[in-house]
């Protein structure tokens, strides 16, 4: 099974519009373990397809990402940035997404200062059940992310690494 | 997989019992282990083996579809993971021959060669894979082994047997290649199976462009057997669902059915789904035959369509019979060496459904899942766990403290050595995503030391692999690109800890749940994102540090909120081991609903309710819980283990509890304004009506109206299935209103029941909905998207509805009208117990379970657990076995007297802090504190145990001081680097990273 001589069509099937897009952005999704995380885990049990130019950085509640984090992203080069939790009241640790509102809002107001669109800043909240908002979301966000074309940052801090160095 | 790691059970394959004495708490079974002529310790599943072997024997697993050697492993997730000769099929006589035979053959040889003494006779014909073994783990002399098993208690859990279709001949299955079993069907689309995942038809391995389902074969009557199987509706659903997503070649699904049973937690809109996807084409209508076009090999199905009016006939490349649950051969056999008996149908008989769902008509012996009678998997589980809950009962004094040899832990200090370990999920994965690219490309990173893939990374082959690649290659942190962390990083990590790897130096990539099943159809777009999901766990867990899991104390009591029969089932459980349990129930009396007077017997076996409730009560008082009526809830706070819990009923009082069971019930839905309701005098509700049943013996009547009325209409899903409410089904509603109306009818009044499906699915009821059709209780169908009207002044005289069946509209002449009305969350204590614990709630609005199989009675919280109709709703049998399955979960957290706290809490960084006081500001739970230390220097400091480790305070220290471990700074923004950190391609490829492990 293993052998690699399998290669049958099967599972691609006729991409849903004719043209495909051209570029595509890059996209950092980051989310919370209980509500967005599994939303999006649920998406996948039920099979509910979206599209894939983003990435998921898991962390325990949405409490935890910081204005730091994002701009980060859009530093080394992100044309978007969502951020996910618990819808108001679901939250696994009681407030920690009514927290991550008021990080939100900071960090919207330094992004608007370095220039970017506010559309490229995104906050969503979806639930562990919501697995076909969850794909909607993304799909929308990709969309308006691609419409506003690759981040004007973009490009520009590529030549630092990422350091190793140990704590 | 779990079962076998665990230290507490052995499992005994390829084996029987033959004899059980004894009597509960103490019985003795001698049990027969035939061989398996492979040694289980030595065996390491290399599988050189089954590529030598010569000889190949049919297949049982993948049900005929595919040849299988003559040695083999069964399944790839396998537990003992170790292969196993069939004696059918290996050529070695000594496997093929019976006991008697052998002893023959063994004599005749032993004359031939007489004259030497010291022969030993070796029948060995092949041999093969005793030379291809490299571990001389194949011993043919293997023979069957008794012995005797001490046992407390016997838990029956033989599962299930196809219905053998090819007792109903006008649907061809054996004649027609083309005609399939649903497990056939169900192998075809596993991945590890036959086809991989394809559906293809067995004549000419072609996929099939259109496919028909056909439901209830062999079940519900006609030709076989009486009951319903639960699970086909949503399993053909299920199906025809995935069909479309691995083969689009297929144009054509359609479902035959008689009504869809979406009984359970999400179905109904699970189905709603695959109507709105078109994924399937729903014909209702029992297929009379099934023709075999011989000209263009395909097949016909005649079907009456009895919504659309007309015969049919649907072409047919392939057809799935949706076959029935019967009982397992051996079920008779097993149930006479036991001593218990079983019911008409041949499964495990219980003593009353209602009292216990899992209790046999012997002491000490329980029975769950499939050996009783068909389930779905989340009832089969909670049943399962229900069944140890009462075993346990006869276990006490046996509880065993988990005493783990402490392994020393490793060495993982140095720069950072990755393992990087990609799992194919058979073709979950490696189905859309080239892995081995994958594995390449992550070879190739920066301290990435080896780079392999795996078939099922989860199994314990795949575990075993991860293990051999820590040890060989001296790693220092693992990345697993797999599935979900959520389900499965616990597995991963406990299999590092078992070999004192710190099992927090382990990273999971999930590239199943969130990549190849949801990208399917852009496959470049997905491999790209899951090239860089890995590279950003690389680079994470170079910065992972390991981490210790601190304990803290465990109260080994538990409180149950809700003195219904749920909640009583669940404290006696409890309280039977032993433990100290508190039930608290907000009114005067304990049973719940079953002790309002509106339930006054209860189907399957027609006991008046409140026999059942006293029986129940008794052994509640029996079991020394503390029951404490009046009383609510306040508050509550602390974790597993912890939880503190201010109750106020007479006085005022605080519990210590380490585990919480809720079992606040459900509300019925209020139909007030709807189908006249409220307005028309004679409109009732199903509770109504029982109540009416119960006062009819001390004068009242059947009707508000006064007398009986001569005739009456039931009018099923008042506030279920409605897109605008309550979207699920009540369950309970169907065979209650069945109930009610047989009552009514052997009245001498008329009945009709306006329905949308019925769903019969509870145990027994499908007997009764036959039993009502023949005593002239008239069913109309309703179509979904209708609603009957109830026509009237000042009373209600007819019902007015489309009749699906007849295609035209009906008015029926009535006297009385049952709303038979659905359940809603109880309000406000889900609301209330949502805010205190903090456990998620669904759509539907009722508390959410962790996982619909896997965990069905737990929370997201640790230590709350569900029983009954708060989960959803329930007849009593559920309700009943899941309370008693929540107990069961409820003892394991108990059984200890210490919990393991999650290491993955906030610090601070003392030099840093600035006692600014921000976190502890923030924290709900109120972890951080200021401490003095040194004397004179004040500074912020988190309790571990308090901590749940969201890490908001880390985001929120304006001084950077604190560190949430496991997500630390550092960690998120390597990861993010790495997102648009392109990198090197894989050229060269060292041998040693490209090692691709089966
Ligand atoms: S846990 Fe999801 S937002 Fe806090």
């Amino acid at each position: 099974m293993t052998d690699g001589k399998k290669k049958r069509t099967h599972v691609i099937r006729k991409p849903p519009k004719a043209p495909p897009p051209k570029w595509n952005p890059r996209i950092v999704v980051f989310a919370c373990n209980w509500c967005s995380y599994a939303g999006a885990d649920t998406a996948g049990v039920s099979r509910i397809q979206h599209q894939p130019h983003f990435r998921m950085i898991r962390v325990m509640c949405s409490g935890r990402i910081q204005p730091g984090f994002v701009l980060r992203a859009f530093e080394r080069g992100a044309d978007g940035v969502l951020v996910s939790g618990c819808h108001f009241g679901d939250c696994h640790y009681v407030n920690g997404n009514e927290r991550a509102v008021e990080q939100f809002e900071k960090t919207m107001n330094i992004v608007k200062l370095l220039g970017l669109e506010e559309g490229r800043l995104r906050l969503e909240w979806i639930s562990a059940a919501e697995g076909a908002r969850f794909a909607q979301v993304i799909n929308e966000f990709t969309d308006q992310v691609r419409d506003l074309g690759p981040s004007p940052l973009n490009g520009q801090n590529h030549t630092e690494k990422t350091q190793t160095e140990s704590t | 997989m779990d079962a076998g790691r665990h230290p507490l059970i052995d499992v005994v394959t390829n084996a029987e019992v033959i004899s059980c004495e004894g009597e509960p708490g103490d019985f003795r079974a001698r049990v027969r282990k035939s061989p398996r002529y492979v040694h289980e310790d030595l065996c390491v599943a290399c599988g050189l083996c089954t590529d030598v072997c010569p000889q190949v024997g049919g297949n049982e697993f993948d049900v005929g579809l595919k040849a299988r050697k003559a040695i083999y492993r069964p399944f790839p997730q396998s537990v003992p993971s170790t292969y196993v000769i069939d004696p059918d099929a290996c050529l070695n006589l000594y496997g093929c021959l019976s006991e008697k035979q052998r002893l023959k053959l063994e004599k005749i040889q032993k004359l031939k060669h007489r004259k030497k003494d010291d022969y030993q006779p070796s029948l060995l014909a092949c041999g093969h894979c005793l030379k291809a073994c490299n571990v001389d783990a194949i011993d043919f002399d293997m023979r069957p082994e008794e012995f005797e098993v001490d046992a407390g208690a016997v838990l029956v859990a033989i599962g299930f047997k196809e219905f053998d279709a090819r007792k109903l001949g006008n649907y061809g299955y054996g004649r027609f290649p083309n005609v399939v079993t649903s497990l056939e069907f169900e192998r075809m689309l596993n991945a590890s199976g036959v086809t991989q995942g394809h559906v293809v038809r067995p004549s000419d391995m072609e996929t099939p462009k259109r496919i028909v389902f056909i439901q209830c074969v062999g079940a519900r009557g006609e030709g076989g057997r009486p009951y319903c199987s639960r699970f086909c509706c949503m399993n053909a659903v299920k199906d025809s669902m995935l069909v479309r997503q691995h083969d689009p070649e297929v144009e054509d699904v359609t479902i035959l059915y008689t009504d869809l049973r979406a009984f359970g937690k999400g179905y109904d809109d699970f189905v709603q789904r695959s109507k709105d996807e078109k994924s399937a084409d729903y014909v209702r209508g029992r297929p009379a035959k099934i023709d075999f076009v011989p000209e263009d090999d395909t097949l016909e199905v005649f079907v009456e369509d009895t919504l659309g009016h007309n015969q049919r006939r649907i072409p047919a490349d392939m057809v799935v019979l949706s076959v029935a649950a019967a009982p397992n051969d051996g079920a008779k056999k097993l149930a006479k060496i036991l001593g218990i008996e079983v019911d008409q149908h041949g499964f495990i008989a219980r003593r009353d459904p209602a009292v216990s769902a899992v209790e046999t008509t012997r002491e000490g012996m329980y029975a769950c899942g499939s050996a009783v009678g068909p389930q779905v998997i989340p009832d089969c589980v909670a049943q399962a766990s229900a069944g140890a809950a009462r075993a346990q009962l006869f276990l006490t004094g046996h509880r065993v403290e988990e005493e783990k040899e402490p392994v020393e832990p490793m060495d993982l200090s140095g720069p950072p050595r990755v393992g990087v370990l990609v799992c194919h999920c058979g073709i979950n994965i490696a189905g859309l995503l080239d892995v081995k690219k994958l594995a390449r490309g992550a070879g190739v990173i920066p301290d990435v030391v080896v780079s392999k893939t795996h078939l099922f990374a989860c199994s314990s082959a795949g575990q075993d692999e991860l293990v051999k690649m820590i040890e060989e290659y001296d790693l220092n942190r693992i990345v697993v690109a797999a599935c979900t962390p959520r389900t499965h990083e616990p597995v991963f990590r406990e299999a590092c800890a078992e070999i004192g790897f710190n099992p927090y130096l382990l990273e999971m990539v999930n590239i199943r749940d969130q990549c190849s099943w949801v990208h399917v159809e852009d496959r470049e777009g997905a491999q790209e994102k899951a090239k860089a999901l890995i590279r950003m766990g690389i680079a994470k867990v170079r910065h992972l540090q390991p981490l210790e899991a601190g304990e803290v104390p465990m109260n080994r009591s538990a409180l149950v909120v809700g003195g219904g029969i749920g909640g009583i089932q669940a404290a006696m459980d409890l309280a039977f081991q032993g433990l100290p349990v508190t039930l608290v129930e907000k009114t005067n009396r304990l049973g719940g609903r079953l002790a309002e007077p509106n339930v006054k017997y209860l189907y399957p076996n027609m006991r008046p309710a409140a026999e059942i409730l006293t029986e129940k009560v008794k052994r509640l008082e029996a079991s020394g819980a503390r029951v404490l009526l009046n009383t609510e809830v306040e508050d509550i706070k602390g974790f597993v283990g912890n939880f503190e819990i201010s109750i106020k009923g007479k006085t005022q009082e605080t519990l210590q509890v380490g585990a919480i069971i809720l079992a606040v019930g459900a509300d019925l839905h209020d139909p007030a304004g709807e189908y006249g309701s409220g307005k028309l005098s004679n409109v009732v509700t199903s509770q109504d009506l029982e109540r009416r049943f119960f006062d009819l013996d001390k004068g009242g009547s059947l009707s508000p109206d006064g007398g009986q009325p001569s005739s009456a209409s039931f009018i099923l899903c008042v506030g279920s299935r409605d897109p605008e409410g309550f979207t699920g089904c009540s369950r309970y509603c169907c065979p209650t209103a069945i109930k009610q109306a047989l009552e009514l009818c052997k009245k001498g009044i008329d009945t009709t029941i306006f329905y949308r499906d019925i769903r019969t699915i509870s145990f027994g009821a499908e007997e009764m909905y036959r039993e009502a059709r023949g005593h002239g209780v008239l069913f109309v169908r309703i179509p979904s998207d209708h609603k009957a009207e109830v026509i009237g002044d000042g009373r209600a005289t007819a019902v007015r509805c489309f009749d699906d069946l007849l295609g035209r509209t009906l008015e029926v002449p009535t006297d009385l009208v049952v709303l038979s009305v659905g359940m809603k969350p109880r309000q406000p204590e889900t609301d209330r117990f949502h805010d205190m614990l903090k456990a998620s709630v669904g759509l539907d609005g009722f508390f959410l379970e962790r996982h619909p199989e896997l965990a069905p009675v737990e929370t997201v919280v640790e230590g709350v657990l569900l029983a009954g109709t708060v989960q959803g709703p329930k007849d009593i049998v559920d309700t009943v076995a899941q309370a008693s399955a929540a107990a069961a979960k409820a003892s394991v957290f108990l059984a200890f007297d210490k919990v393991k706290l999650d290491p993955i809490v906030a610090a601070v960084v003392e030099e840093k802090c600035r006692a600014c006081g921000t976190c502890i500001d923030i924290c709900p739970f109120h972890a951080p504190e200021f401490v003095e230390d040194p004397p004179g220097v004040t500074v912020a400091r988190i309790n571990a145990s308090l901590c749940k480790g969201c890490g908001t305070c880390a985001s929120w220290c304006p001084s950077g001081a604190i560190v949430c471990k496991h997500f630390t700074d550092r960690q998120m923004h390597a990861m993010i680097d790495a997102f648009f950190d392109e990198e090197p391609e894989p050229v060269a490829v060292d041998d040693a990273k490209e090692q691709v492990a089966r």
